[in-house]
């Protein structure tokens, strides 16, 4: 071993932990409270089965397809009340000219009956 | 007990999470040696050194419902393992040391080439300042690359790099200087 840092490689590789560390380690965990993390850690892997995985992207791909109907049917109403506003504005347009043409008759009528002299 | 081999340690978790109460024996088994010689390489002192992995495994115990994977695993422990031993230095550093780490030292010397030497470098390497001896722990006795390091140790890359090359240079110093002294 030659360089400085093979030798600082060798000096601090792992050892081994004292004899009997993890028996320690787990009669500390036999005095501890039920760890919460476990029903938590439960509740995650039964969300993380592949089962409800493929369930949770059907159940977004249905939102998805009745989301994008109601845009569509919302679109679809306002378009066609837009046509209902436009056929009535077309309808009383056309209303206020007939009414118009006979006012503009009368007039006329009136003015051709009524000599010039009068006037 | 079983040894756990690395490409178990998915499967283990999976075991742990779906309520096994063996998954966590099997985990500690697995991790134990490179906690404790982070604590250890930290600390220089066994006793000390086992208080502090057992401290880490025991926050695993409480925390193991938000571990991801076997990588994040390793990533928690290290992690961990460092925060929870620069305390201890920086509690030890208000504290006079009474410990009879020499003794103990000695009675756990691992065998390699040159067994004064390793333990010189060991000595050296915990007179560092605990920053510095986080990034020489990890990156000589975990191997990590210095991406990694900064990871664990929540600092820049370059930070990294200049702690690393400042360190190396301190060691190189103190270990030349005291092998001249030894020929002399």
């Amino acid at each position: 071993m030659n360089s400085f840092e093979d030798k600082l490689r060798n000096a601090l590789r792992r050892e081994a932990a004292p004899e009997g560390f993890a028996e320690k380690v787990l009669a500390r965990t036999r005095g501890l409270s039920q760890p919460g993390a476990k029903a938590w850690g439960q509740f995650g892997a039964f969300l993380a089965m592949p089962v409800l995985r493929w369930a949770a992207a059907a159940v977004a791909v249905c939102l998805l397809v009745v989301a994008g109907l109601v845009y569509h049917q919302r679109q679809e109403r306002l378009r066609r009340e837009g046509e209902m506003a436009r056929a009535q504005v077309m309808q009383a347009l056309r209303i206020a000219s007939v009414k118009l043409n006979v006012a503009r008759k009368k007039v006329q009528e009136i003015n051709r009956e009524t000599p010039p002299s009068r006037l | 007990m079983t040894t756990v081999t690395l490409q178990q340690g998915g499967e283990v978790l999976g075991r742990f999470i779906r309520g096994d109460s063996t998954a966590f024996a099997d985990i500690v088994q697995e991790h134990q040696s490179m906690v404790f010689s982070i604590a250890y390489h930290f600390l220089h002192d066994r006793g000390r050194a086992e208080e502090v992995a057992q401290d880490v495994f025991l926050r695993l115990y409480r925390h193991l419902d938000s571990i991801k994977s076997r990588n994040h695993l390793v990533f928690w422990l290290r992690k961990v393992t460092c925060r929870r031993s620069i305390d201890e230095v920086r509690k030890l550093l208000m504290t006079p040391p009474t410990s009879l780490e020499d003794v103990a030292v000695l009675a756990a010397e691992p065998t390699d080439l040159d067994p004064l030497l390793s333990r010189g470098l060991r000595r050296m390497v915990a007179s560092l300042s605990e920053d510095a001896r986080a990034v020489i722990i990890l990156r000589y006795q975990e191997e990590l690359d210095l991406a990694d390091i900064a990871e664990i140790l929540d600092i820049p890359v370059n930070t990294v790099k200049s702690r690393l090359q400042r360190s190396l240079e301190i060691l190189r110093e103190k270990f030349h200087r005291r092998a001249g002294d030894v020929q002399r």
